[in-house]
């Protein structure tokens, strides 16, 4: 098939991976490519170039077929709910069956190895034990589905990255804020390895993909394929943050046993069962019922007679006390972002450079110095304003 | 809420449903004529002209969603025809509504800040709000991009404080549709006044405004009962949180308060808070703007 014969589904194209597939096909001036989005609130930088968007629900089945009729090649770049990741993935991989689609690529992640990652999890056989119910267990059985519809005739790639990297990245913001707001600390001075992607790096190993799907669908690891360490992801984006190094620091342990507290799952008891269906989440979700939203308004009332002694004691035995991990000089720590430092692992992309042909298109050097010209200039940085700009982020 | 209009029945009847109300329901305006006092119009940008039009010409006042309309021509067709008719006109700029928005202008008309000189304001956000019909991503739709849709609740309150700029400046990253992401700058001569506003809708920036006087620094947050922080020049170690002595509640609910607002100007024939004049105002403010566009520059990355 050549090129000009292809017609690329960019599935899920308003997120971050899928806008920078269609904004370098423009780029190349391939028209091509149909982006398809759920809904028009995320599409905004796609938007602005004037291209077509297709609106489709990947859990309704013809709406999928109609977007993805005339498509040679499909991108799955989606991501919600577990409706959307199981029944929406089944749909797709189901039209793409029955459209004869040529290729499919789908976006994985390192994370089906689990988190932390076993030391053997180098390579793409390493073992996969992501907790239940985990966004590493959720893609691990995507993955299944798509080994399945593979081998029964669907040619199709499983990439996995890690986290992404370069302007726009949503990951590396979340690092700056984190530091920022003093809920950031390093592990070991930071000497830990750190997996990241450069999000066009990723979307060239997508393009190289395209063609190569085949009935085993492997998974392969796209990195940087560089010895990154947290220190050198983390000293540009304090810059960033105007904070200075060095950052504050954690003992691996202490951080081990925060990440333990936050991820734990109580032990079912009807007590706790009965605590957790009168918790202010559920009562939120049931006053949308309009009875139910009466007899919840009743119910505070009556507890708001008590006094706020009362109310504090009675909320605090429903909801327990707020847990909130602290750092060493009592800021709460972004405990899931500084858990990353304990995977300790460095995934290998040989694989994908042996089977792709893929090699890294821009360094890490060379992504953090575009996240930091597109933070520089989203944030105004480097205007006369930025000094009253900067008040801003205060809290 | 006495009626719903939708060219498609079944949706007038999935909202009725929804919130559990009977009222009347059309797909045409012509039969609400005696039946309403007054109008929300809460279509896509680019039909506010017709239905508004259509309302007046039916003696309905309207409160409009901003903008006012997708051009400062048919802002003007809508304002003359409810000047024509004397139906009362209301802009959605709901924000004006807001208990701070109010006592900052007070603050702000008393000098009590000192000479305002330079400010900043920004609004930027990953996504949002995201209309069934996707028209807001059409900028012949919705009249503009994230300057519209975002910026001109900024615009409306900049014009409300300080009137209308002499100078004006727009730097976006639209190509052939809407812009994502744009800096808008704003001089005003005859009070040696300057500002900047920041917008985007592809990743986040604290909503708020930052206020240089010649005394000190005034800081609030765009959002729900925030505070009106100032630190003084001479006291540069204190922030001062500023407030009315008055301890009476606030309603704090911007849309509750702009629709009896809109109500009061349809029964007892008084201008509402924000008109159609004020609306007409932003639409000229924004159409200066894009006549000014410059792109906004986003090489990021070097060669590989």
């Amino acid at each position: 098939m050549t090129d000009a014969e292809k017609r690329v589904a960019i599935v899920g194209a308003s997120g971050y991976v899928g806008t920078t597939l269609v904004e370098r096909a423009l780029h190349r001036g391939e028209r091509n490519v149909v982006a398809i989005i759920h809904s028009s609130g995320n599409a905004w930088r796609l938007a602005r170039w004037g291209v077509a968007l297709t609106a489709a629900d990947l859990l309704n089945r013809n709406d999928l077929a109609k977007a993805l009729e005339g498509c040679t090649h499909v991108v799955n770049c989606t991501r919600g709910g577990n409706d959307v990741m199981f029944d929406g993935l089944a749909n797709l991989l189901g039209v793409c069956r029955d459209l004869d689609v040529r290729g499919f690529v789908h976006l994985s992640s390192v994370l089906v190895h689990g988190d932390p990652p076993p030391p053997n999890s180098v390579s793409e056989d390493g073992d996969t034990h992501p907790a239940t119910g985990s966004y590493g267990w959720i893609k691990l059985q995507q993955d299944a589905m798509v080994q399945k519809a593979a081998a029964a005739g669907l040619p199709a790639s499983i990439l996995c990255p890690p986290n992404i990297t370069g302007a726009y990245s949503g990951y590396l913001l979340a690092i700056v804020d984190a530091i920022r707001n003093e809920r950031f600390a390093l592990v070991d001075g930071g000497e830990a390895p750190v997996n990241v992607v450069d999000v066009h790096n990723l979307c060239h190993a997508i393009e190289l993909a395209i063609d190569r799907g085949s009935r085993e669908a492997r998974r392969m690891f796209i990195t940087d394929d560089e010895p990154v360490r947290w220190i050198d992801l983390v000293a540009p984006l304090a810059k960033l943050a105007e904070v200075e190094l060095p950052l504050p620091g954690i003992a691996a342990e202490a951080l081990r046993r925060m990440r333990d507290a936050d991820t734990a799952m109580p032990r079912g008891s009807l007590g706790r069962s009965v605590k957790h269906l009168v918790s202010s989440d559920v009562r939120e979700a049931l006053r949308k019922d309009p009875l139910l939203a009466r007899a919840d308004a009743w119910m505070r009332r009556t507890v708001g007679k008590l006094g706020t002694r009362v109310e504090d004691a009675l909320r605090s035995s429903i909801e327990g006390p707020r847990r909130v991990a602290m750092a060493s000089d009592g800021k709460p720590l972004h405990v899931a972002l500084c858990a990353q430092q304990l995977r300790g692992v460095r995934h290998s992309c040989e694989e994908a450079k042996r089977r792709l042909g893929y090699r890294p298109q821009y360094s890490f050097a060379k992504s953090m110095a575009a996240f930091e010209a597109w933070y520089r200039a989203h944030t105004g940085m480097d205007t006369d304003a930025w000094p009253l700009l900067r008040l801003l982020m205060q809290p | 809420m006495a009626a719903l209009v939708d060219p498609v029945p079944q949706r007038a009847a999935e909202v009725a449903r929804a919130y559990g109300i009977s009222p009347r329901m059309t797909s045409r305006i012509a039969d609400l004529a005696g039946h309403v006092d007054g109008a929300v119009i809460a279509t896509p940008n680019h039909v506010h002209r017709s239905v508004a039009l259509d309302c007046i010409d039916a003696g309905i006042g309207v409160l409009i969603e901003k903008p006012l309309a997708t051009s400062y021509d048919e802002g003007r067709e809508i304002v003359e025809a409810a000047e024509r008719t004397g139906v009362a006109l209301a802009v959605g700029y709901c924000l004006r509504f807001r208990a701070d928005v109010v006592f900052l202008k007070e603050l702000l008309d008393a000098g009590y800040f000192g000479r305002p000189m330079r400010f900043v304001h920004q609004a930027g956000s990953l996504g949002g709000w995201a209309p069934l019909s996707a028209y807001n991503l059409d900028r012949k739709t919705a009249g503009g991009g994230v300057l519209v849709v975002t910026a001109s609740h900024f615009l409306d309150r900049m014009l409300f404080f300080w009137g209308f700029p002499d100078g004006v400046a727009l730097r976006d990253d639209g190509f052939d549709g809407p812009e994502a992401n744009c800096t808008t700058l704003f001089r005003y001569s005859d009070k040696d006044l300057t500002g900047m506003g920041r917008y985007s809708k592809t990743a986040p920036l604290p909503f708020g405004m930052v206020l240089e006087t010649d005394r000190g620094v005034v800081r609030v947050a765009d959002a729900e009962g925030a505070a009106i922080r100032f630190i003084e020049h001479r006291h540069p170690s204190l922030e001062q949180v500023v407030r009315p002595r008055s301890a009476a509640p606030v309603d704090d609910d911007v849309f509750r308060l702009q629709i009896r607002d809109f109500v009061g100007a349809c029964r007892e024939r008084r201008a509402p808070r924000v008109d159609g004049r004020q609306g007409l105002d932003s639409l000229r403010l924004i159409e200066a703007l894009y006549a000014h566009r410059q792109p906004l520059a986003e090489s990021w990355y070097e060669a590989p």
